[in-house]
């Protein structure tokens, strides 16, 4: 049990609320342990169940990397809960546990990455271990694979998504029973 | 400004988020309930991952602060004359334990 309990499913009557909550259930990501927490805040649940949903399964970036990257972030963080959930639509691309596993651990020496995926997984590696390291020419080597959009989306993404692993993280939540 | 036994618990709730997480226990819970409701607990906790999460990544795009100490809105280029070459908003955090 996390320190903060959840709300009980069936008391959540917003609407779009429940929408989102339906969507990440469907996607996977978060289950809906994250918004029934989140949902004791009402004016922050919303905006911050879109921004989870939107920055992970929208965008011009491939999904299965920024799966890869959300999973080798919630290792970093330690938060078990967000580390445990897989994307089905991740999955249903095609990203398979081998890989997610490469790229948690040696994919600078793996066979299974690109460049740049492997300069997107250097992104999400460096940010919260050595900021230092993300600088202008680190910048300069990621716009040699990515659009200056696709830049944003990635560091955007990277950022809110340890942000709240690391809030679930603050509460204890523990690996969800069945995943994966 | 004086900070109340209550914002310095928000403060050390904040601090221990970035730096030692696992010091975060039922017993913090309880000591933030004898100060906010679970709703400004989770509201807290919320606002506190999202800024731990993007002020690293604003550091390394090299942000520099909008406004001179008198309050004048600056371009990024004066604010660098202004703050030197790695203000306080670029100086890397403690990574978590």
């Amino acid at each position: 049990m996390t320190y903060v309990a959840p709300l009980p499913k069936e008391t959540i009557s917003d609407p779009e609320l429940s929408e989102l909550m339906g969507r990440g259930e469907a996607l996977g990501v978060p289950d809906d342990l994250f918004p029934r927490i989140a949902a004791r805040s009402p004016d922050l649940a919303k905006p911050f169940m879109r921004a989870l949903l939107m920055s992970h399964a929208e965008g011009n970036v491939d999904h299965r990397l920024k799966e890869v990257i959300r999973i080798l972030l919630a290792r970093f963080a330690g938060d078990k809960y967000f580390a445990a959930l897989r994307s089905r639509k991740a999955r249903d691309m095609g990203l398979t546990e081998e890989r997610i596993e490469a790229g948690c651990n040696d994919y600078e020496d793996s066979a299974l990455f690109t460049e740049a995926e492997k300069c997107a997984l250097r992104y999400a590696d460096q940010m919260y271990l050595d900021a230092n390291k993300v600088d202008a020419a680190f910048y300069n080597e990621l716009k040699k694979h990515f659009s200056e959009a696709q830049i944003m989306e990635l560091g955007a993404f990277i950022a809110f998504h340890y942000g709240m692993q690391m809030f679930m993280r603050s509460l204890g939540a523990a690996a969800p029973q069945g995943a994966r | 400004m004086r900070f109340s036994a209550a914002d310095k618990l928000a403060l050390r709730y904040s601090e221990l988020m970035a730096t030692d997480p696992d010091a975060i226990d039922a017993a913090f819970f309880d000591e933030l309930r004898k100060y906010y409701s679970e709703e400004e607990i989770v509201e807290l906790g919320l606002f506190i991952g999202f800024n731990l999460g993007y002020h690293t990544f604003f550091g390394t795009l090299k942000f520099y602060p909008l406004f001179s100490p008198n309050g004048r809105l600056l371009t990024q280029a004066e604010s660098e004359k202004i703050y030197g070459p790695a203000p306080g908003s670029l100086q890397p955090s403690e990574p978590a334990k």
